[in-house]
Order: C-alpha cells, then sequence, then structure tokens
C-alpha cells in the first residue's frame, strides 16, 4: 500500500507534465488540423533555455521559468511563420511531414550547440523531501507539478472563459464561419501555436529541473508520449487531455514499482493499441480531419 | 433608394467546372431579394463568393467600396452577416456562446445586452434554452439560432442560405413571417432559396440562377405571374 501510494503521488508528478505537453499537440490540432510534430522540440528548447538562463542570468525559479518559454516561444512562431503557415489547409500529411523535418533540424541544431550528451542543468532550490507519513516528495517535484497544473488552470479557463478562447473553440469546429463572424482565423492559429509553445517551454523547464539534465533529444519519447495522450484522450476536450496525462504518469509508475522500469516506456504505446481498437477517435473523442 | 450590394460579372470555379457564369445582381438599402433555383445552380457558392469564402472573378461592391479579395473577417466587419446553408452552427458551444460569438466583431458593450433581449423576444424559445450546447436543438430551433446569431452582429445586409432547408411546412411559415419582421426593422436581406413559392411571398425582388447564370429577374409580382416561372419553380 505504501508502495503503491508513494507511486501514484510519483505518477502524478510527472503526469501533469505528460498532460502540458499534449495539451499543445491537442489545442494545435483542433485549431489548425496540422499534427506538429516539432512541438516536442519546443519542449527540449524549453530545457535548453533554462539552461542558458541558469548559466548565464539567474538562478531564479521564476526568471528560470521565463527563459525556457521565451526560448520556446521564438522558436515555436519561427516554425509556424517558416514550416506550418506555407503548408496549412493541404492534405493532412503535408504539414506533418514539413514539421518532421522542422523537428530533426533543431534536434542536431541542439546537438551541434549543445553536443550529443546530456547537459547537467545545475539545481535551482535546495533538495529538500518532504514527508507526509511514509510519503515523501521532493520540493522539486511540488514545483512541476505546481507549474503545471497552474498552466493546465489558466488555459482551461482561457477556452472557456474568455472571448479568445471562444474563437478558438469556434475554429475548431468550423474556420469559415467563424471568419464570417469577423474572427481572423491566421491571428488565431498564431495565438495557439504561442500557446502551445508556452506551456511545452515551461514543461521543458520543469523536467530539466527536475532531472538536472537537457539533451538535445529529450522532446523524442517524451513528446512521443504526450502525442500518445492526445490520441488516446481524443482532442475534443481539453479536460480529457489532461486526465490521460495525469493518468499515463501514475500507470508507468505502477508498472516502474510492480514490474519493472524497462517496460514502462512501453507502456504508453501499450495503452493506445488498446484504446485504438476499441474506440479509434480516443475516450472522449476528436475533431474530424 | 441607395443600392447596398451591387455585384458583376462574377464567376466561381471549382477546379475546372464553373459554378457561377457571370452572375450580376444588386440588393438596394431595406430590400428583400431572393435568388432562386434549384440543387447545384450555383446560388450557394453566389453567397460564399461574396463573403470571400471561394476564389472568385468579377466585382463585388458593398455600400459603393469594392470588396472582392478582402479576407472574409473584415468583409464581415463591414457590416454583412451570414446565415450558412444547414445552419452551421459552433454545436460544442452553448447557445449563448453562440450568440456572443455573433456578436464577436461588435464586442461586449452595453449594446449586447439589449440586442440578446432584442433576438430573444423573436425566438423566445432561445432564451429558454441559452445553457445548451447548440447541438443538442431541435432543427427549427438550430434555424432560429442561426438566423439569431446573424443578428446579434447588427448587420446592415443578410446573407441567408436556405433558411427553410429540411424544417416541418409550419415551422417554415412562422420562419418566413420571422424574415419578415426582421427586414421590417430595417435590416436588408438577399436570400438564396428553393423554395420558391414562400421566397416569393416575402421578396421584393428575385433572380432566377439555372446551372451558374441568371436566366431572368423581376419583381415577385411579375415573377409570380409568369408562366416559366410558375411551370419550373412553383410546380405549375
Amino acid at each position: 500500500m505504501e508502495l503503491f501510494l508513494q507511486q501514484v503521488v510519483n505518477g502524478l508528478m510527472i503526469g501533469s507534465t505528460y498532460a502540458v505537453v499534449a495539451l499543445g499537440f491537442s489545442l494545435v490540432f483542433s485549431v489548425m488540423r496540422v499534427v506538429n510534430m516539432a512541438h516536442p522540440e519546443f519542449f527540449m528548447v524549453g530545457a535548453f533555455g533554462a539552461y542558458l538562463t541558469i548559466t548565464y542570468v539567474t538562478r531564479n525559479i521564476l526568471g528560470v521559468l521565463v527563459g525556457g518559454m521565451a526560448a520556446a516561444l521564438v522558436v515555436g512562431l519561427a516554425v509556424e511563420r517558416l514550416a506550418i503557415r506555407p503548408v496549412r489547409g493541404r492534405y493532412v500529411m503535408i504539414p506533418f511531414i514539413a514539421t518532421s523535418g522542422v523537428s530533426i533540424a533543431l534536434q542536431h541544431t541542439a546537438e551541434r550547440i549543445f553536443g550529443s550528451d546530456p547537459v547537467l542543468v545545475p539545481p535551482v532550490m535546495a533538495s529538500v523531501s518532504y514527508n507526509v507519513g511514509s510519503l515523501s516528495v521532493t520540493r522539486m517535484q511540488l514545483v512541476t507539478f505546481g507549474i503545471a497544473a497552474a498552466l493546465m488552470l489558466a488555459l482551461r479557463y482561457y477556452v472557456r472563459s474568455t472571448k479568445w478562447g471562444r474563437a478558438t473553440r469556434a475554429v475548431a469546429e468550423r474556420p469559415d464561419v467563424a471568419a464570417a463572424f469577423g474572427v481572423d482565423v491566421n491571428l488565431v492559429s498564431r495565438l495557439t501555436i504561442g500557446i502551445s509553445a508556452l506551456m511545452a517551454g515551461a514543461a521543458g523547464v520543469t523536467i530539466g529541473l527536475l532531472y538536472t539534465s537537457a539533451w538535445a533529444f529529450m522532446g523524442l519519447l517524451f513528446g512521443l508520449k504526450s502525442f500518445v495522450c492526445m490520441l488516446v484522450a481524443g482532442n475534443r476536450h481539453i479536460e480529457g487531455v489532461m486526465v490521460i496525462g495525469l493518468l499515463l504518469g501514475v500507470l508507468e509508475a505502477l508498472v516502474s514499482g510492480y514490474v519493472t522500469s524497462t517496460l514502462r516506456d512501453a507502456v504508453a504505446f501499450g495503452v493506445l493499441v488498446v484504446v485504438l481498437v476499441f474506440k479509434p477517435k480516443g475516450l472522449f473523442g476528436s475533431y474530424d480531419v | 433608394m441607395s443600392t447596398l450590394l451591387k455585384v458583376t460579372g462574377l464567376e466561381v470555379m471549382y477546379g475546372s467546372v464553373p459554378a457561377v457564369g457571370g452572375v450580376a445582381l444588386e440588393v438596394p438599402a431595406g430590400q428583400i431579394r431572393a435568388i432562386l433555383g434549384a440543387n447545384g445552380a450555383g446560388k450557394s457558392s453566389t453567397i460564399k463568393a461574396i463573403l470571400g469564402l471561394v476564389k472568385a472573378r468579377g466585382s463585388v461592391e458593398f455600400q459603393g467600396r469594392a470588396i472582392q479579395g478582402l479576407p472574409t473577417h473584415r468583409i464581415h466587419r463591414l457590416g454583412i452577416a451570414w446565415v450558412p446553408e444547414g445552419r452551421q452552427l459552433f454545436s460544442t458551444l452553448t447557445v449563448h456562446e453562440n450568440l456572443e460569438m455573433g456578436a464577436f466583431a461588435r464586442g461586449h458593450g452595453a449594446r449586447f445586452g439589449a440586442k440578446l433581449d432584442e433576438v430573444f423576444t423573436l425566438f423566445p424559445r432561445l432564451r429558454e434554452r441559452r445553457a445548451q450546447v447548440a447541438g443538442s436543438l431541435s432543427g427549427g430551433e438550430q434555424q432560429m439560432l442561426a438566423i439569431a446569431r446573424a443578428l446579434m452582429a447588427e448587420p446592415t445586409l443578410l446573407l441567408m442560405d436556405e433558411p427553410s432547408l429540411g424544417l416541418a411546412p409550419k415551422v417554415v411559415q412562422r420562419l418566413f413571417e420571422q424574415i419578415q419582421e426582421i427586414n421590417a426593422s430595417g435590416l436588408s436581406i438577399l436570400m438564396v432559396e428553393q423554395n420558391a413559392r414562400q421566397a416569393l411571398k416575402i421578396a421584393h425582388y428575385a433572380y432566377l440562377l439555372e446551372v451558374g447564370r441568371l436566366v431572368g429577374e423581376g419583381p415577385s409580382s411579375e415573377l409570380q405571374a409568369s408562366e416559366h416561372v410558375r411551370r419550373v419553380y412553383l410546380g405549375g
């Protein structure tokens, strides 16, 4: 029972970050019908942004967060301009391939700059653990979860309760009609990519700090798992993506705790296969391509 | 009488297939004008071309200003609202949110509440259902919402595409009365309809479209009396 609870807690901490990255994937797909394969690199750029901020600017956690998010935003808007806008509205595979190319280019650019081995991200806070009964949580885990939770609540508020969030949902469903009511669809698309990049960047910062490392290829597996979260949940409801992200984290932690940690990375893909067989549009439904 | 909308030489191609070939029409301020024709006659394409939703050649002037080539969201902001064919509501948004989207370009100012009251007076059912998701409304209620959403924009010109499609005859009757009320309140309307009988009852003037070309036009009373119109559009 103690192991179970501990692994659930550990799983929620990491799962919250899966959810944050998956939400960006999902939001961009819903609004633009583009599978942005460069999205995981926004996460990687966020981690290196944190590394650079700590090395050259500040160790203040908020400063580091802003640094990582800003780096991801700049790269995100550039990717939108150079690789997504020119091929939007075409058959869904074309932006998929264009952004896959960008993804590979970004990975190898990072490898050129930072080397092919992970770099050490120096810790920005004392490694303190909090114990509740037999449960133990580190301060960095709590910060990771807190940042992810804040981002998810902010996104939910934006999408559900603001004028531009409402317009974003309208564009996701019927871009032509939204335009005919005065919504600048291109502006909404740029906003959406920007938000997705900011969120992935923040996730990269927290994961970089949590594992004290940043690596040119760190987006690959993490991004793939987040992508799986979106497919399993379906992209119609952001709450669905949040829940599945958290559940994946918990499930992985339980498999590492009770079975073997070498199977951990297989969990997401096993779940994906099973869900897609029975629910091809995901558990909570998806927009059509 | 000032001309609100003036379309000349409008051509729409889908690939190499012409959908609209050289249509010319006008909507004077204060009138209801109808475009009549069978399925595939190019009626919807004409509306979409005016809104900038499909590529078109020719000239479209609104209040004396050339608008062809402008992006759709800017055309809307000049005062043109659309009731699309098949409603095309934001079905995952609530009734209230759909109405807020209607007023997107206007913003949420003091007039929003007054306008909301106005459309709820016209369509009381919508007030009862305001918190409901639009996709859960009946066909008639959805059509009301599609019209109400467009009215929220406080347009100068309303483009209505097949407002009667898929509705029960009794509902259609009431709907056309409401369209007349809307027009009486000062809004000009260009309407596309397959239901020529009903449309001619409320329109001041109508255009006859056959396979993308105008084959006739005139005041509704004249068209109702025409032998050709009776045979082809009114079913004898």
